[in-house]
């Protein structure tokens, strides 16, 4: 009898133990932002991946701390993780060296840092870039503008921004190799009235199409207000100036996200072998899409405009920038691309060869680059000479 | 477009809204009451002149919601300062975190928005800023109701020896210092961004009460200070490629510090005193 009443006991235990195991596992992941959620830019669209993932798997629970100070972002990690958080996100460059401090005081927490270079066993990086994309809506500005001046609202001068309007700069000098792209810097990522003003000085120096790197529609609105066609940055803009935005870049994070959550719900990740996970994912990945809607390459609006500019491009042919454009977007969606615009020889705008004939330049290279494309116009800080 | 000219009109554009919330500082400061919520309230403003705007289609309307939200939540300061004599630093920092804070929350739906029916750049809201300094000018200086008002800001124990109800001047001209950064706020969000953003006053508060400092708290030289800090403004994008970006930026700052410097320096003859009870909380019977 005792024998048995043991047995039963085993038997529970063990059946508790099972059940405990076949009972679906969650994981928490906690994200960090510096922004308003509400910010229609960056801090949005982390966000938006966020919630799409956390749609997307099921045994997914997330949570978030919106608007961290970058010096604050030890605090907060320390708070997601009293939370049961036990993968962090942290989403913005200022957050680095405080996302390392803290991963070596919670070892077996998984970290990512978003756009940063800073690894170590228990932090990976990730970034979802635009240069492609940049390149795309330069080809298409550089055929719609009339003056030849294609404006640039920027907010901070570094290398990612610099990055994104030389890569803009080489495909509206493809198109039309006389036009300039004139940019202002704003020193802000988010200054609705900062960007406006630059849009007008832009104006009445003559520019007649505009690209910006600013959290809001602004420039947008502004550049519709005067008829003025515009690309629209990060976020869908489309409804903000359905008849006068081109295009426009978007951004997918939740694929990044879903990716790296899989990997470490079914082990792949583990807080020991981060050291060299860094996504640097782009349209090939489905990172990042061209357009100012999602699933609208070119507003149709401009179709009409952009086939009836045609132009000579080596290994092409006489083409339609229309045509072009789909084309190199096509290219640049394989694995791995058939097409990079940072494939030398390039120049810089001082004449300098940064990029010898028939090379690509590296990711290494590509984060770090500091040059000016041809066709800029404007200050430059840290310009090399 | 001649550099000037254009320069000129959006000095004009971008000194409208900082002219309007001056104006309504200078006369809350000319009372004794310092009103540091300006940005506070400007983004109260923005919020509700666009939201109105946008459900009813009359950005007029706006404006005057936007003046109503600004008095009253400038009502609130001059409850704490004036009959429970906080600390108006602490009391102003206060009220422009929260109203931030509100019409941030409040606004989270009509994120990025563009206004309908928006007002032009420049209006007849423009001209009114002009002709309400000289009305502000006139009241002030040329006025019993003035005299009575700057009494109370110099010596409200003097002015309260007099008959002059003190509490009751402060409390309307720091009402009336929220109306008009209510306006304010609302002109960035129906005329010259018609949308609503997320703290999209980015400081301009703070300018406002700059220029207040800088015009030695005279409605017409608040004309000059806004246009100036408009011009400066537009010129930081103008001269981009001739000086660089990063002085540009401080420029307003650095031309802030240097009229203070010099009109410090001048003191009495171009530049008025700092009203004497500024900041102070009166207190009947107390010296």
């Amino acid at each position: 009898m005792r024998r048995f009443a043991w047995a039963l006991v085993v038997l529970l235990v063990a059946g508790l133990a099972v059940g405990g195991v076949a009972q679906p596992r969650k994981l928490k992941a906690g994200w960090i932002y510096v922004g308003p959620i509400g910010d229609y830019g960056w801090t949005h669209a982390h966000d938006v991946g966020r919630r799409i993932a956390g749609k997307t798997l099921p045994w997914l629970e997330t949570t978030y701390v919106e608007k961290v100070p970058e010096g604050q972002v030890e605090a907060f990690i320390d708070r997601l993780v009293r939370a049961g958080a036990k993968v962090i996100f942290t989403t913005s460059f200022g957050y680095m060296d405080g996302t390392l401090s803290a991963a070596r005081r919670h070892p077996d927490i998984l970290f990512a840092h978003c756009s940063g270079f800073k690894r170590a066993s228990n932090v990976a990086t990730y970034m979802a870039d635009f240069y492609q994309v940049y390149y795309l809506n330069g080809l298409m500005a550089g055929a719609l503008t009339r003056t030849g001046k294609v404006g640039y609202v920027g907010a901070f001068p570094i290398p990612e921004v610099k990055r994104h309007i030389s890569a803009f700069a080489l495909g509206v000098r493809a198109t039309n190799p006389r036009a300039t792209v004139h940019v202002r810097w704003i020193y802000e990522w988010f200054n609705p009235a900062a960007a406006k003003e630059a849009t007008e000085a832009l104006i009445a120096e003559g520019a007649d199409v505009f690209a910006f790197t600013e959290d809001s529609p602004t420039v947008v609105q502004v550049a519709a207000q005067k008829g003025l066609p515009s690309f629209g940055h990060y976020s869908p803009m489309y409804r903000f100036a359905p008849q006068h935005i081109v295009s426009g870049q978007l951004v997918h994070w939740q694929k990044i996200y879903i990716d790296f959550l899989r990997k470490v719900y079914d082990g792949t990740y583990t807080p020991r072998n981060l050291q060299n996970v860094d996504y640097w994912w782009l349209l090939a990945e489905g990172a990042v899409e061209l357009g100012a809607q999602p699933g609208m390459p070119v507003n149709p609006v401009f179709r009409p405009r952009l086939e009836a500019v045609k132009v000579r491009v080596s290994g092409i042919g006489t083409v339609s920038v229309y045509d072009l454009v789909l084309r190199r977007l096509r290219e640049m969606s394989q694995s791995p691309p058939a097409f990079d615009p940072f494939t030398g020889p390039i120049y810089d705008r001082n004449g300098k060869l940064r990029v010898p004939a028939g090379r690509r330049m590296t990711v290494q290279e590509l984060t770090t680059m500091e040059w000016a494309a041809p066709g800029i116009v404007g200050p430059w800080p840290k310009e090399p000479k | 477009m001649d550099v000037l000219l254009v320069t000129f009109l959006r000095a004009l554009a971008f000194g409208t809204p900082l002219l309007w919330a001056a104006l309504g500082e200078i006369v809350a400061e000319r009372s004794g009451v310092v009103n540091l919520g300006v940005e506070g309230m400007m983004l109260l403003g923005a919020f509700f002149a666009f939201a109105t705007a946008q459900l009813t289609g009359f950005p007029a309307l706006g404006l005057g919601v936007a003046a109503l939200v600004g008095g009253a939540a400038a009502l609130v300061h001059a409850v704490v300062c004036v009959r429970l004599r906080g600390n108006q630093y602490v009391s102003g920092l206060a009220l422009g975190m929260v109203g931030v804070g509100i019409a941030g929350l409040l606004g989270r739906g009509w994120e990025g928005t563009p206004l309908r029916t928006p007002l032009p750049e420049l209006s007849w809201l423009t001209l009114s800023g002009l002709v309400l300094s000289g009305v502000v000018w006139v009241f002030l200086y040329h006025s019993r109701w003035g005299i009575i008002l700057r009494s109370v800001g110099e010596s409200p124990a003097a002015a309260d020896a007099q008959g002059v109800q003190v509490f009751l001047v402060r409390y309307l001209a720091v009402g009336f210092g929220g109306l008009t950064a209510g306006i304010a706020g609302g002109f960035l969000s129906v005329a010259y961004r018609p949308s609503w953003t997320e703290g999209m006053t980015a400081g301009m508060g703070w300018i406002a009460i700059a220029i207040t400092v800088f015009s030695g708290w005279d409605p017409l030289r608040a004309v000059a200070g806004s246009l100036l800090f408009g011009a400066l403004f537009h010129l930081s994008f103008r001269l981009q490629g001739f000086v660089a970006p990063e002085l540009l930026k401080m420029a307003p700052y650095l031309g802030t510090i240097l009229v203070l410097t010099v009109a410090t320096a001048r003191r009495g003859a171009w530049w008025q005193e700092v009203p004497e009870a500024l900041g102070a909380p009166y207190v009947r019977g107390e010296r």
